[in-house]
């Protein structure tokens, strides 16, 4: 028993000061706005090329999502020779399940538009955390279906401006945002009175000079 | 009132930076990766600026201001 109480004991383990220093410490900020503005950047070009570019998805003449239903259809082939494209049963299963249905009608605005509000969002640095892990999560399912191009690169780089979510948007609006907002579990100062009784609202998320 | 102006101001530089960054995907793509990065970045770093600046002179500092 004394082993099941030391595994489910409750410790605080803290991150190592270098580890602070690069993802909890706003001296590091301006190199966060590079990343989140390059990251922002190929979202926005991924999107435009969706919206209104020459590949458009969406507002054509005729029925929409036709670009995405042919990236559907090529993902699901199971060609005759050679692996396919997607790897794992389940998730050719959801996406077939999906093209089958039609989804991609609207699916394809979903994409577009998240993908250009990603963009947008990272390079003003407004919800940084949930705008990396929206793009994460596309990449992650652009992945999944086979297609690597820039994927790895801009994956990699949304989960560190994920783990740095605390200061990779305070060159940005996140710097207003996130105190006066808070979190779910640390309301701001716009929800005084969800606050915790005497906790003073995202205290923690607004930055002590000379803190590392 | 001039604490709302101040808001007001932000989100409109804000939002120009966001229009920005769009107009310069649209009408420059892919084509010069420097280019295109570099008045992003200085925009970004402007209305930053000017959000402190404002936040430090009708908030008096406060850092919660908005």
């Amino acid at each position: 028993m004394a082993f099941l109480n030391r595994a489910f004991e409750k410790k605080e383990l803290r991150d190592p000061s270098a580890v602070r220093a690069v993802f909890s410490n706003t001296w590091l900020a301006p190199l966060w706005l590079v990343a989140r503005v390059y990251l922002g950047y190929q979202w926005i070009l991924a999107g435009s090329h969706k919206v209104w570019g020459d590949q458009r998805w969406i507002g054509v003449s005729g029925p929409d999502g036709l670009g995405l239903k042919s990236f559907w259809d090529r993902a699901i082939a199971i060609p005759a020779q050679g692996s396919p494209a997607i790897k794992y049963d389940w998730y050719r299963t959801f996406i077939k399940y999906m093209d089958d249905n039609g989804w991609y009608h609207w699916f394809s605005w979903v994409i577009a538009c998240g993908e250009m509000t990603v963009g947008v969002l990272l390079i003003v640095g407004a919800f940084t955390g949930l705008a990396a892990l929206a793009g994460a999560t596309l990449n992650f399912n652009f992945m999944l279906a086979g297609s690597a191009s820039t994927n790895p690169v801009l994956f990699m780089l949304a989960i560190l401006i994920l783990i740095g979510w605390k200061v990779s948007g305070w060159i940005g609006v996140d710097r207003w945002l996130l105190p006066a907002l808070g979190t779910p579990w640390e309301p701001g100062r716009a929800f005084k009175g969800l606050a915790h009784e005497g906790g003073g609202g995202a205290a923690r998320l607004t930055p002590r000079r000379g803190a590392a | 009132m001039t604490k709302l102006t101040a808001v007001v101001l932000g989100m409109a530089a804000w939002a120009a930076v966001a229009g920005l960054a769009v107009v310069i995907a649209f009408n420059m793509g892919n084509k010069n990766q420097v280019l295109m990065f570099l008045p992003i970045l200085v925009a970004v770093f402007a209305a930053w600026g000017i959000g402190e600046a404002v936040t430090e002179r009708v908030f008096n500092g406060h850092e919660e201001g908005m």
